[in-house]
């Protein structure tokens, strides 16, 4: 028998993201599970709130895809100010280039690694992208923690001198979300097409 | 003592959540579906919780052979999508005995509620 809430549906990006993220063999069942528990007792119980519900239950699942790949490069740049900041160097180069290099790998990974698991290229590329948001805003806490700690004068032109302010909490952030939208695409089609070959192989 | 399950080690093996997931599967028997499943432990635990962790928990258990699953039909209220139904296997009941031996042994001779104050 139909409620009067069996028609209720949930927004359809989220559910459209959710979809991405479930593996093949739990697509349906999956959804269909969180379709119901928001039908039969969500909406009755919360009415238009029941939407956020929704919305962090698929959440949980984008944050399962990003948060391991996100730590990762939120720490490497943590690291990478601490180091500037502790053991200043005459020339940057070298450091920027491995720390670039590692977010460049830990992107296309975690586009692989998901698209891989999911069979679905956008669910790599978003997974990248979330995971490079991840680390956008890990460094953003980690540098002002570091700001509050050492705030001296010799510091604070060091900081300068390694790509300044302007540099750590605006453009590295920005560019990192970018970087991780770009570098997901090659790492999803890498890891739907490694799919697609093994599966057809198989 | 050697565990049947797996030597030694059940207690790191198999988590509180984990035998609440179980519990429930054993419970619900013909309807252990992921959203019965989810509303049980639920209501067990007294606590909402993420369908996906509930989701992920029985990946987990039927990866480690403990359950295996079916699909089942879907009804309206789901759009017709599929049911996943679980159902425990044998090294899933000895986990359970192992488990429970094991909960029992380190509780013995220990009054409950502890009210001693260290």
């Amino acid at each position: 028998m139909n409620t009067p809430h069996s028609d209720a549906r949930p927004p359809r990006w989220a559910e459209a993201i959710l979809r991405v993220l479930l593996k093949p063999h739990d697509r349906e069942t999956v959804s269909g599970d969180l379709l119901e528990e928001y039908r039969d007792t969500i909406v009755p119980a919360r009415g238009r709130a029941a939407d956020l519900w929704y919305i962090r239950q698929v959440a949980w699942y984008l944050l399962r895809a990003s948060w391991m790949w996100g730590t990762l490069m939120g720490a490497a740049l943590v690291f990478r100010y601490l180091l500037d900041t502790l053991v200043p160097t005459a020339d940057y180069r070298m450091r920027a280039s491995v720390l670039s290099w590692t977010i460049l790998c830990v992107c296309m990974l975690a586009g692989f690694v998901t698209a891989w698991r999911t069979r679905s290229m956008r669910a790599g590329v978003l997974a990248s992208t979330t995971s490079a948001t991840i680390a956008a805003i890990l460094s953003i806490v980690g540098a002002a923690t570091m700001l509050a700690m050492w705030h001296d004068p010799a510091t604070l032109e060091e900081w300068r001198r390694s790509g300044g302010l302007d540099e750590t909490f605006i453009d590295v952030p920005l560019q990192l979300i970018a970087l991780g939208l770009m570098m997901g695409i090659p790492g999803a089609a890498l890891g739907k097409g490694l799919t697609s070959r093994v599966t057809l192989s198989g | 003592m050697e565990c049947a399950y797996n030597v030694g080690t059940m207690a790191e093996v198999l988590g509180t959540f984990e035998q609440a997931v179980l519990l429930e599967v054993l419970r619900l028997r013909d309807e252990a579906y992921g959203r019965a499943i989810l509303k049980a432990v639920q209501e067990r635990l007294e606590r909402e919780l993420a369908a996906g962790a509930v989701h992920a928990t029985l990946e987990r258990l039927e990866g480690k052979g403990l359950l295996s699953s079916r699909l089942g039909p879907g009804t309206d209220i789901r759009a017709g999508r599929a049911r996943r139904f679980y159902r425990l296997q044998p090294a899933g009941v000895r986990a359970l005995n192992d488990a429970r031996r094991t909960f029992n042994n380190i509780w013995r001779g220990v009054k409950c509620p502890v009210t001693a104050l260290l």
